[in-house]
Parts: C-alpha cells; structure tokens; sequence
C-alpha cells in the first residue's frame, strides 16, 4: 500500500546499503549492456515523480489497480513503475495494442466501513485481473524474448509480492479476494503461458511468499478487531513491524530494479530468500491460529502443519466448520499455542527468534493484566481472555441465603482451557492469590494508591514464577491474618460451637425452662418473637457462660418447617449430587402437610446466625445449615434426656410410683418401668455422650488446631484460606457422618427408638393416673386421693372415677403397654447395634465407639429379658 | 402470660441448689466445702471476685448468687442446735461470705445431746424460723433444682433435726430434688454410743423422703486419710477436706457447664434408676492434702489409672464388704482435667474385658462418663482426676452391720430413757419399729437387685393371684 512512501524514503538509503545493486558487474554482460542507457533517464522521471500528476492518468497501465481512489498515492507508484526503462517499452506496446478499448474497462474501488481493527485496510479488494477484458492484457509471453520475459516477470514479481496482481501473474480462479478465510489462507497465483520454464521455476518458487505475505496481512487486519482481544492485538503489532521490515525489503528490490541493470529474477530470489522463511513463519503461524479457531474441537490441532493449502482451504470453504467462528483463539490460548510452537521450533534458531520475539510482544498485555490481578485483586479484562474469569452478576450481599458458595465459588473461576502453559502450574495459585487479594480489598485492607512497581513486565522474565509465588503467599497471608486477627474467625466458631453445639449449655438449659412452654405447642403456632426475647434475656444473664460471648447478638430463633429425620432422610437419598447443591433444593421442598402438623416448638427450633463478611467466606450459609441439623439433633436428643428425667422425677416422687404397694405384681411392673426408663436414659445418654465428647469435641480440637495455623511442632503451617475452608466444611461434614445422620438405615432405626422414647416418657403421667386403680389396696387409700385431689384441684375437673377405685383391667392394661414398649425398644436397640456393628466395620469407624458402650449397656437387660 | 411479665419474673438463669448444712458434722463438712467453691471460683474471703479470676467459663450462680455490692453469697443455710461449730465458722476465715442471716443456732444452745429424738422434737418446734431462712433464699432463686443437705447420721442435730427438715422440705417442695451428703457412722468405733438408734432412725428419713442420699462413713474417711494422705491420727478437719473434695467434685458438671450433665437430676436420674436404690457411694483419686506434705507426691495420672482406682474397693469412701454377687447398679465417671475421649472410650474397653466392675444382670450396665474441666485457679500436681458416684449393692452391708448393732442394743433395751422423754417417742418405741422395717425393705431391695429375678421376683404369685381375680 505505501510502497511509494517506501521507495520515496528509502531509496538513498538503499544505495550503499544494498551491495548487489552496486555491483553492475556481477551481472549478466548482455543485460547491462542493454539497460545502461536507460538508466539516466529513470533518474530524472524519478526526480519529478513527486510532483507530476499530469502524467498519471495517461500512464494508468491495464492493471487491476485502483484508481480513483488515492490516485495520488497509487499513481505515483505505477508512476515508477513505469518509469522503469524496459518497462516503458513494454507499456507502449500494451498501449498501442490496447488503445481503443481501454475506455471500456473502469476499475474502482471504495472505501469499506471501519472495522474494530483501527489500522486495517480499508480499500475494497482491487477488482481481479480475470475481469480483465481479454483484449486490453498484456502481449501474450510467448511473443516476447526472454529478456523480455524477465524483465515483465520482475516487474510482475514487485506487484505480487505486495499482494497485487501483475500482467503475467494471476490468482488463481478459486481465489476471492473479497472472501475473508479465502485471504486468510492467502491467494495461489498462477503464471501466464508461454514463460520461459527457467523464469517460470524460479518465479513460481517466490510466488509462496506472496501467498504467504497475503495471508498475514489479511491475518492482521482481521485479528486487529476488538473482539480478537488484546494479546491478539499485540501479537499483530509485532507482526505488523516484521511485515513493515518485508516492505522496505520489497521497496530496495524496486529500487534495484529501476536502478540495477543487472538486476535479474535470479538475484531478486536470492534477496527475498531470507525473509521469505520469516513470513513463512508468521504465514504457518497464521494458518495454526485461525486452524485452531475451528478445529480445537477436533483434536487434530497438531495435524494443521502438515495441511496443505488446499487441504485448508476445503476446511474453510465447509460451511459447518467455518460456522464455528465463535472459537476464536485469543488471550491464553494463544499465548499458549505461541509457546507450544515456540518449542516446536526451538531447534530453528531463526524461527525461533521470530517466535519469542512474537510471544514476548503477546505476553506483554497478558502479564499487565496477571500484574494487576496479582498485586490488586481486580480484573481489566474487556476481551474475557485472562485465566480468571469474573461473574460480576454474584456479589457478596446474597452471602447469607446462598446455599452452594456460590459467592466464593463461582464469582471468580479459572478458564481452565484457556491458561497460557507458562502459567498452567500455577494456575490455581493465580486463582486463589487474586480470589483472596480480592476479599482483602473489599474489606479495605489493601493499598490500591500504590502502583505495582517492579513486577515483570512478559512472560520470559526470570522473576515470572517468583512473582506469582510471592503475590500468593502476600495476598494468602493478608487475608488469613483478615480471617483470623481482624476478624476473629476462631472465636467466632468457639462462639458457634456454643450456640450450636450446646459445649457450655447452661444457657439453653435455662432457656428450655423459661421457654418450656412456648416450645410445647405446635410449630406453626409458636410465638418467634417470644422465644427470641426470652433467648435474649437468657444470653445476657450476667452468671451465664453465653454473656461472655461478644457474638451474642448474631444468634435468631427460627422455627424449621420440616422434620429433621425427613430433611435428612431426603438428603441421604440424593445421590450423585454435590454435596452443597443437594441441601438447596431439599429446603424448598414442599412440607407435607402431616410434617407440619407433627412438628412442636420443640422438634422445629433452630437457630439462625448472622456472620459478617468476610467470615461468612468460611461460616457460608453452607456451613451453618450443617451447623443447624447438629443443632437440632443435639437438641432433640437433649430433650428427649428431659422428658426422661422428667418421668424419672415422677417415677421418685409421685406417689403412686413410691409407695410399696401390697399387689407384688404392681410392684414388680414398677421395677419393670423403672428399668425400661433407666435404659432409655442410658441409650439418650450414651448417645449425648458419643456425640459430643467422641465425635465433636476431638474433632472440634483438631480443626482449632488447623484454624491456628500451628502445625505439629508450633510452627505456623503455610495453609491456605481455601484449605482452611476445607477444613470447617470436612469437620462439620465428618461430625454429620459420625453422628449417624448421614446413613438412612442408621436414622431411620435412630428415629424408631428415639420416638419410643418420646412416647414412653410422655406416657408416665398418664401411668402415674392409671396406678392409682391398679392397687386394690392402694385404690382409694387416702394417699392415693391426696394425690389426685391434687392433681384435679378444680371443682369442675373432678377427679374421674375410674382412678378412684381398684380396676383389675387397668393392671392389665399397663402390663401389656409396657410390654409392647419393652419389645419394641428392645428389637429397635438390637437392630441399632447390629447396623452400628456393620457400619463401623465398613464405613464410620468411630461409630464402633458407640457401638460398644451400648453393647455394654443393653447386652444384660437383654439377656435378663430373654430369660 | 406475656414475655415481658415473664421476663421480669426470671432475672437469673439458675437451676439453683440451697445448701442446708445441719449439725456439727454437716456445719464443718459445709464450711470445707464453701472454701473450696471458693478457691476454685476464684472468690476471695470478702466474697468479692479476685482479680485473676476473669475467664473462667464457669458458673456461679449454681451456687451463690451476687449481692447488691456483687459480692458472692452462698447459698447456704447454716443450722445447728449449738453454738459451738457455727461460732468457729463465724470468726473463720471465710466468715464473711455468708449471708449472716442465714445462720439458725438453737437458742438453748444445748444441743440434742447425740438423741435423734430430742434432734427430731426441736427440729419440729424451729422449723417456723427454718423456713423462714430457707423460704426466702427459694424465693432468691429462679428455677430452684433442689436442696443439698449436708449432715451426719449418727449424732442428734444433724440426724435428728436433719430427719425433721428432710421430711418438711419434702412436703413444702415436692417438686424440687433433696440430695444429701450423708455421714454415716464408723461401725468400729463410734464416738456416740447410741448412734446405731440414731443411723437407724435417720435411715428410714433418708429413704422415704432424699431423692438420692450419697453416704460418707467415717471409718472409710479415716481409713483413707491413713493410707492416701499417710495421716497415721487424722483429724476431722482433714476427714472434712475429703468430703468437701468430693463434693466440689460432683458438682462440678453443674459449675463448669458442658455438653452433658448440667443439672443435678440428670446425673441422679441416670444413677438411680429404681427409686428406693438411692444409696450412691463415691470414690475420689487422687487425693492430695494440700496440708499434707506426705501426700503431695506425684503420680501418673493416666485416664485408666483413674478409672481402674476408681473401682478398687480401698479408695470408696464407705465401708462395705462386698459379697461376690454385689454388683454396680450404675456407675458415673466424673473426670476432671485433660482426658482424651479416645483415651476413656479405651479404658471403658479395657474395664470390661478385665471385668473389673460387675454389674446387675437386669438393668443397663455400662459405666457412663463425664467429661469435665477442672478450675483454671487450683494448681494440681495431677493432670487427670476422677471421681465416681456409683449405686453398689454391697452399700446394704453396711446398712446391715448398723441395723445389726441396733438390735443387739434393742434387745437390751439400754438407753432407751433418753428416747422416751423426746416428743415422736411419747407413744412408744414404734417410730423405732417402722425404722427397721424399712431400712429392712431396702436391704432386701438391695439383695433382689442382686438377682436376675429383680424384674421378674413376683410373676408367680401375681399370676396366681390374677387368675384369682379375674
């Protein structure tokens, strides 16, 4: 295109520079002998060039150029074309041949829109010489000499090389200038007849760096759209300078030709020889780039090297492969396809420079974005080609209702396609250094006013990898210290563990006391604000452990809608689910309408608890629904242990339980209650047992030890803000697994023997009624209706009759209640410690533990029941 | 009712226990034992929090409750017929803790002269001004667990008296849980000649009107003194700092809160599963006088050593003399200090494949365990300490040595005058009569306990008899 800026500057230059044009010599006497009076007058025209326009129009040589457009530019060009003394003759020739219907052919060629890509050109292709018209095209070879040939060939040769089409030199028919992949692949050219088969092979041997020369060109200006990103950007910037070396190259041969009499096709080929590698570089360079556009899906990446051109150019022209154009290599991928090649070629000293040339300009935007991630947190990345990937839509204020993490999780996420190899190591450290530099911003703890100074600037720097490492351990240390100092994270799950866990619960024991009879009604019925108000005037007691906890104030009421061993039976029975995605669905669950109505205050309440940002990283909403299905394990089985308690204070202080009745039958029914209760207790308590001072509490120890950072021998372990989330979640996870409310066997015959339990001590004040008349002797004793008086103390309740007197049924009756209770305990404990036997052995080892304290307990009463 | 009356109504968070200390033992035992809560809540002899004591994680108000000038008050009634013992704790050292309201000295200041009659009729004639004190310290606490009464068996007061407040306090507080730390007497040598009328009398109150009644004997204490703490002549005072160290013990799942046993009758229901077996012994290792210096020697205190202490015979705090089907009943193991879950679930293996603790063939047998933390203010030279409560057959033996011992004073009728002058004895000696049928019956109940058969003793002759009835 600028040719003639080219020649017009650089041909003093070229002069002294250019040894071959200098050597008249060395050339073929014949020809200098022909060309020498020649020269002189190249000279002058070439002293007026500049400023004739005149001439232009009369020189306007039958070539597929344009010219109405930048005549100037162009014209000065053909201007020095035809200047040249041996073309001169051969243009009047063409002229005197063509006179007449010159007229009828009017070339043009307009100005297309602006592409995204600023520099690209944007003249409309040149019409093709096919639309020549036959009558006006040069003298055919075959009438020429062959000094004539070459001379048309040279001449021929300048205009191909920069992409046009000569007299002689045609593309071929397939080619379509206007058709981009067609550019792309760069246009085949095929010589007129009749050349002389000497010229004809070494012309046709340059003819590829045409070709080639094309096609980077139209890669360029392509690649130079926005949508290409900025490594492509910069990788075409480089480019671009090693083309603008091939023009002034091209610009010396011109001048060679116009001023070198000997200069011959032969000694062209030997200039362009060199730089003819380098564009064929960029050209397979080219084809690979925009080969693997289409063909990444295919595997066969490696294979485009080894395609011919028409191998390719049947690729492009299929509509199904080319229709996949939204691959477009950018960013990492390209990055790393450079690199790949770069090592291709490492044996090729010459293309290897070009290529680390090439990779090291490409790299240049890449790293200042790495630059910025690393040292800042933030990601300018308009063209979506950095390793990371930001979801802008997910930010942190819906922290609190998201189930997955998907704050943490998914707002910053590594292309894993997409990661330059140079940075495929690391790639994960990448991630999590920018990811925590990120939450450290956010809570204002990093200093944006700073620039980032001395950082590498490409990827070829020694200190890249150190760069990357040391941004790391900074941003993994400043969050941690964020987490841990700031922020409190260990006293925060000391704090959770309170409320949770029940470690120190006298709190709750005060607060089941004063809220005992809120919770006895029915879920839906229970006044939240009530039992919230009382937790709050419980939690601030001045002798309670709780009212020492800063935290006290994150703690809510909230009444679940869905019982627990359902939710957890709905839960086990996902399969091939995340473990954090399953929960989500499972909440929205419609309740069945039975649940609601089962549920009391009791079995319903959970707490809820606010974590502030960025605490809520690690104690996520994730994390805290585990948290509260212990909890509510906990709790049912802590009021199970009341209910018991309860009915063992009535067994000792009723008096129908203690006084010594006459009947030894009723007495020995009584022991027989007495002992069905003390193994109730016994397995609740056992179970309390095993869960907290087995299961949570050592594993509460270890992760404190991990959460302070202090490994074996007190040093400060180097972990990470991810590994140290890991960590809550596995021990949260492994306390759910080892308190048996992962396994649906286990919860189910858990559940069995638990509401055996419930229904046995909710009966004993029903019994305590019933043993009143199972006595004859103790039936209206005087004792006996004290106690009922007591208990129906209204005139209008009176005590009924039936307790009053002795009923033989009534005995009966309990005998056979409390039978059914002992069997069924007894069957559901045996199956419970067979599972506990079986799953110890296979899956939860710990469970063993339990396993064997309950064997202890149960392995005599029920021997004595087989008895 | 709305929260805020509620709310108004409940300004502590408590299930609160009230010491009622009775007599010259209990009054001595509970002065003890006040100074250890002390120490090992960090209060100082004004009642005023020391400085250190910041961080505890424990509770207090269990036991004391804050004045207007936050100064820590026990919950303590202190009760006696003489003046002697409470004048001692009024000019102790710690004489300003108490509520100088809640001491009750007899005004005769005569005593009950070792007669569990006189302790009894005088305990009846008082007991307006008694619950007076013991009326507005339960009004002083929220969610009262229950009462805790400290005394001996065998003198007058703490037998007597205490027998008197047991049963009305039954009576007031039906709902509310009565342990006692109960002083047995020595049966080899026993100061009071009488004691075995005394213990006898005592004995039926103890089983028809405590809830759980943890038995101390004198000779055992001494015995321990002697061979833990190598005090060839112990003194009382050094007998009463054993049982205060198992107090303090016992109670400590109540005052440093955890995930289990928070309240006392949870750990009472879970060792008393049939009502009238409600005879706990204790055993406590190690000990170490602090006054002693021979005893101050260091030792390994691993969980099992504890554990397998526990159970060796020599350290209970009772003498008993187990026969071979004695058996456990219930055990709860409270360990204190640094122990590994994983170190007690291997000493539990470990028990059980030796068979050191036998158990009832007809009940849950396992041993349960507590874990609890110790007081950040005591150093101890010991990581691990434990102490058992456990419900054990064997305790019928010496309930039968006593009642063996009353008979053969019975049957001679010696000094029965003295019993004959106090008001429950004006109409005869029935009181005497009921007595041994009871402490009878429960002797029997410990021996069926014993037997397979405990569940299943009266299947015969109630079928025979329903067959009858229907």
């Amino acid at each position: 295109m600028n040719s003639r800026r080219f020649s017009s500057r650089l041909e003093g230059e070229l002069q002294p520079s250019d040894s071959a044009s200098n050597a008249p010599s060395r050339r073929t006497p014949s020809i200098s002998h022909r060309t020498t009076p020649l020269t002189s007058r190249a000279y002058e025209k070439r002293t007026e060039r500049t400023t004739t326009t005149a001439r232009d129009t009369m020189h306007i040589r039958p070539r597929n150029q344009p010219s109405r457009l930048n005549e100037d530019k162009l014209a000065n060009n053909y201007d020095s074309h035809t200047a040249s003394p041996r073309l001169a003759q051969l243009d009047e020739k063409i002229n005197q041949r063509t006179k007449a219907p010159q007229l009828l052919w009017k070339p043009s060629a307009s100005l297309v829109e602006h592409s995204a890509a600023p520099l690209a050109c944007r003249l409309s292709a040149p019409p093709l010489a096919a639309s020549f018209p036959q009558a006006q095209s040069a003298p055919p070879l075959q009438g020429l000499s062959l000094m004539e040939q070459e001379s048309a060939v040279l001449d021929d040769m300048l205009f191909v090389f920069m992409g046009f089409e000569g007299q002689y030199i045609h593309f071929t028919d397939a080619y379509n200038p206007s058709e981009e992949n067609a550019k792309l692949v760069g246009p085949r050219f095929k010589i007129a007849h009749g050349l002389d088969p000497s010229l004809r092979d070494l012309a046709s041997s340059m003819l590829d760096i045409a070709t080639h020369y094309i096609a980077v060109e139209a890669f360029i200006d392509v690649r130079s759209r926005e949508e290409f990103g900025s490594v492509n950007h910069a990788l075409c910037a480089s480019m671009r300078a090693l083309l603008k070396n091939y023009l002034v190259l091209i610009a010396q041969m011109e001048n060679q030709l116009l001023t070198n009499q000997a200069f011959t096709l032969h000694v062209l080929h030997l200039h362009v020889l060199p730089i003819s590698n380098t564009l064929f570089q960029l050209y397979s360079l080219t084809q690979e780039i925009s080969g693997k556009n289409e063909t990444s899906e295919d595997g066969l990446d490696s294979d485009d090297e080894n395609l011919g051109p028409v191998e390719l150019e049947l690729k492009y022209t299929n509509p199904k492969l080319s229709s996949t154009n939204n691959k477009i290599q950018k960013g990492g991928k390209l990055l790393g396809l450079l690199t790949e090649r770069l090592s291709y070629f490492s044996g090729d000293p010459a293309a290897r420079k070009i290529l680390e040339g090439l990779l090291s300009d490409a790299s240049k935007p890449y790293m200042a974005m790495l630059n910025q991630w690393l040292h800042r947190g933030t990601i300018q990345d308009p063209h979506g080609e950095f390793l990371i990937r930001e979801q802008k839509t997910i930010n942190r204020d819906r922290l609190d209702e998201d189930f997955t993490d998907t704050y943490w999780e998914k707002r910053y996420s590594v292309r894993y396609n997409e990661v330059p190899p140079q940075l495929e190591a690391v790639k994960d450290k990448v991630l999590l250094a920018g990811k925590y530099l990120n939450v450290v911003r956010e809570c204002g703890g990093v200093d944006i006013s700073k620039e980032i100074q001395d950082v590498p600037r490409t990827f070829e720097d020694p200190r890249f990898l150190t760069n990357i490492s040391d941004a790391y351990a900074h941003a993994n240390a400043s969050l941690l210290d964020l987490l841990l100092t700031t922020h409190e994270l260990p006293a925060r799950l000391r704090s959770m563990k309170h409320y949770f866990f029940l470690d120190r619960s006298d709190f709750f024991s005060a607060f089941l006391y004063l809220a005992g009879s809120e919770l006895r009604k029915n879920a839906k019925e229970v006044n939240v604000g009530k039992l919230q108000s009382l937790l709050d005037l419980v939690l601030r007691q001045p002798g309670s452990v709780a009212s020492e906890d800063p935290y006290k104030e994150d703690i809510k009421i909230h009444m679940n809608d869905q019982n627990l061993t359902r939710f957890l039976m709905s839960v086990v029975h996902i399969q091939g689910m995340e473990e954090g995605e399953e929960i989500l669905p499972q909440r929205s669950i419609k309740t069945d309408a039975e649940d609601a109505k089962s549920l009391t205050g009791f079995t319903a309440l959970e707490f809820k608890y606010a974590v502030p940002f960025p605490l809520s990283l690690v104690i996520s909403s994730k994390t805290v629904v585990r948290y509260q299905i212990l909890f509510r394990y906990l709790f049912s089985l802590r009021h199970l242990e009341n209910l018991l308690v309860t009915s063992w204070e009535d067994h000792n202080k009723v008096v129908s339980w203690t006084y010594r009745m006459k009947d030894p039958r009723v007495e020995t029914w009584k022991r027989k209650a007495w002992t069905l209760r003390a193994r109730m207790l016994n397995f609740v308590q056992s179970v309390m047992y095993y869960c907290t001072a087995e299961v949570i509490e050592p594993n509460w120890h270890s992760l404190m030890e991990k959460v302070g950072g202090k490994d074996k021998h007190g040093n400060p372990s180097s972990r990470t803000v991810d590994e140290l989330m890991e960590d809550h979640v596995d021990f949260l996870d492994t306390c759910l697994k080892e308190c048996m409310l992962m396994n649906p066997k286990l919860l189910k015959v858990r559940e069995k023997l638990i509401t055996c339990c419930f229904l046995f001590a909710t009966y004993t004040p029903l019994l305590s009624r019933l043993l009143c008349s199972a006595d004859k002797d103790f039936a209206g004793s005087e004792v006996a209706m004290k106690y009922l008086q007591e208990l129906y103390p209204s005139a209008r309740h009176p005590v009924p009759e039936s307790h009053k007197t002795y009923d033989a049924k009534v005995f009966q009756k309990i005998n056979e209640d409390l039978a059914k209770y002992e069997d069924n305990f007894n069957r559901h404990i045996k199956i419970l410690l067979d599972a506990l036997d079986y799953y110890a052995a296979t899956e939860t080892v710990a469970l063993s533990r339990l396993c064997a304290q309950l064997s202890m307990a149960s392995e005599k009463g029920g021997e004595a029941r087989m008895l | 009712m709305s929260p805020h009356q509620q709310i108004k109504a409940s300004p502590n968070c408590g299930r609160e226990i009230i010491t009622v200390q009775a007599g010259q033992c209990g009054n001595s035992i509970g002065s003890q034992f006040w100074q250890q809560l002390c120490q090992e809540h960090g209060i100082n002899q004004d009642g005023n929090l020391e400085e250190f004591a910041t961080e505890g994680g424990d509770r207090k108000d269990v036991f004391f409750y804050q004045s207007d000038d936050t100064r820590y008050i026990p919950r303590a009634v202190l009760i006696d017929l003489e003046p002697r013992v409470i004048q001692g704790i009024q000019s102790g050292p710690y004489k300003n803790i108490y509520n100088p309201e809640n001491f009750f000295v007899g005004k005769e200041g005569s005593g009950a002269g070792n007669n569990w009659g006189s302790g009894y009729a005088m305990g009846d004639s008082v007991q307006e001004e008694i619950f007076d004190i013991i009326d507005r310290e339960v009004d002083g606490s929220d969610s009262l667990e229950g009462f805790m009464l400290l005394h001996s068996i065998a003198g007058g007061t703490g037998s007597g008296l205490g027998s008197c407040l047991l049963e009305r306090m039954n009576d007031r507080y039906p709902k509310k849980l009565i342990q006692t730390y109960s002083v047995f007497p020595d049966t080899t040598a026993e100061d009071v000649v009488v004691y075995p009328y005394n213990s006898l009398l005592a004995m039926r109150k103890l089983t028809e009107h405590a809830d759980s009644v943890v038995v101390l004997d004198n000779g055992a204490l001494w015995r321990i003194a002697a061979d833990r703490l190598h005090l060839q002549t112990a003194s009382f005072a050094q007998t009463n700092q054993l049982v205060s160290t198992v107090m303090c013990a016992s109670t400590t799942t109540l005052r440093y809160p955890g995930y289990m046993h928070n309240d006392l009758v949870g750990i009472v229901a879970s060792l008393i599963p049939t009502p009238r077996c409600h005879f706990l012994m204790t055993s406590y290792t190690p000990f170490t006088g602090d006054r002693v210096e021979q005893a101050k020697t260091v030792r390994k205190t691993t969980v099992l050593d504890v554990m397998r202490r526990l159970l060796q015979p020599k350290n209970r705090m009772v003498s008993t003399v187990p026969s071979k089907s004695s058996c456990y009943i219930s055990i709860l193991n409270i360990i204190q200090g640094e122990a590994d879950p994983a170190e007690v679930h291997k000493s539990l293996l470990r028990i059980r494949e030796r068979s050191m603790a036998n158990f009832i063939p007809w009940g849950p047998a396992s041993i349960q365990v507590a874990l609890t933390k110790s007081s950040p203010y005591m150093q101890t030279s010991h990581r691990v300490s434990g102490l058992m409560l456990a419900n054990h057959t064997s305790i019928s033996t010496l309930f039968k040595r006593i009642m063996a011992q009353y008979d053969k004073m019975r049957k001679r009728n010696v000094f029965l005058n003295e019993y004959k002058k106090t008001a429950p004895f004006a109409d005869g000696f029935e009181e005497f009569d009921i007595a041994r049928d009871v402490v009878t019956d429960l002797i029997k109940e410990y021996e069926e306990a014993e037997t397979e058969n405990y569940l299943n003793a009266a299947t015969e002759p109630g079928a025979t008899e329903s067959s009858a009835t229907s």
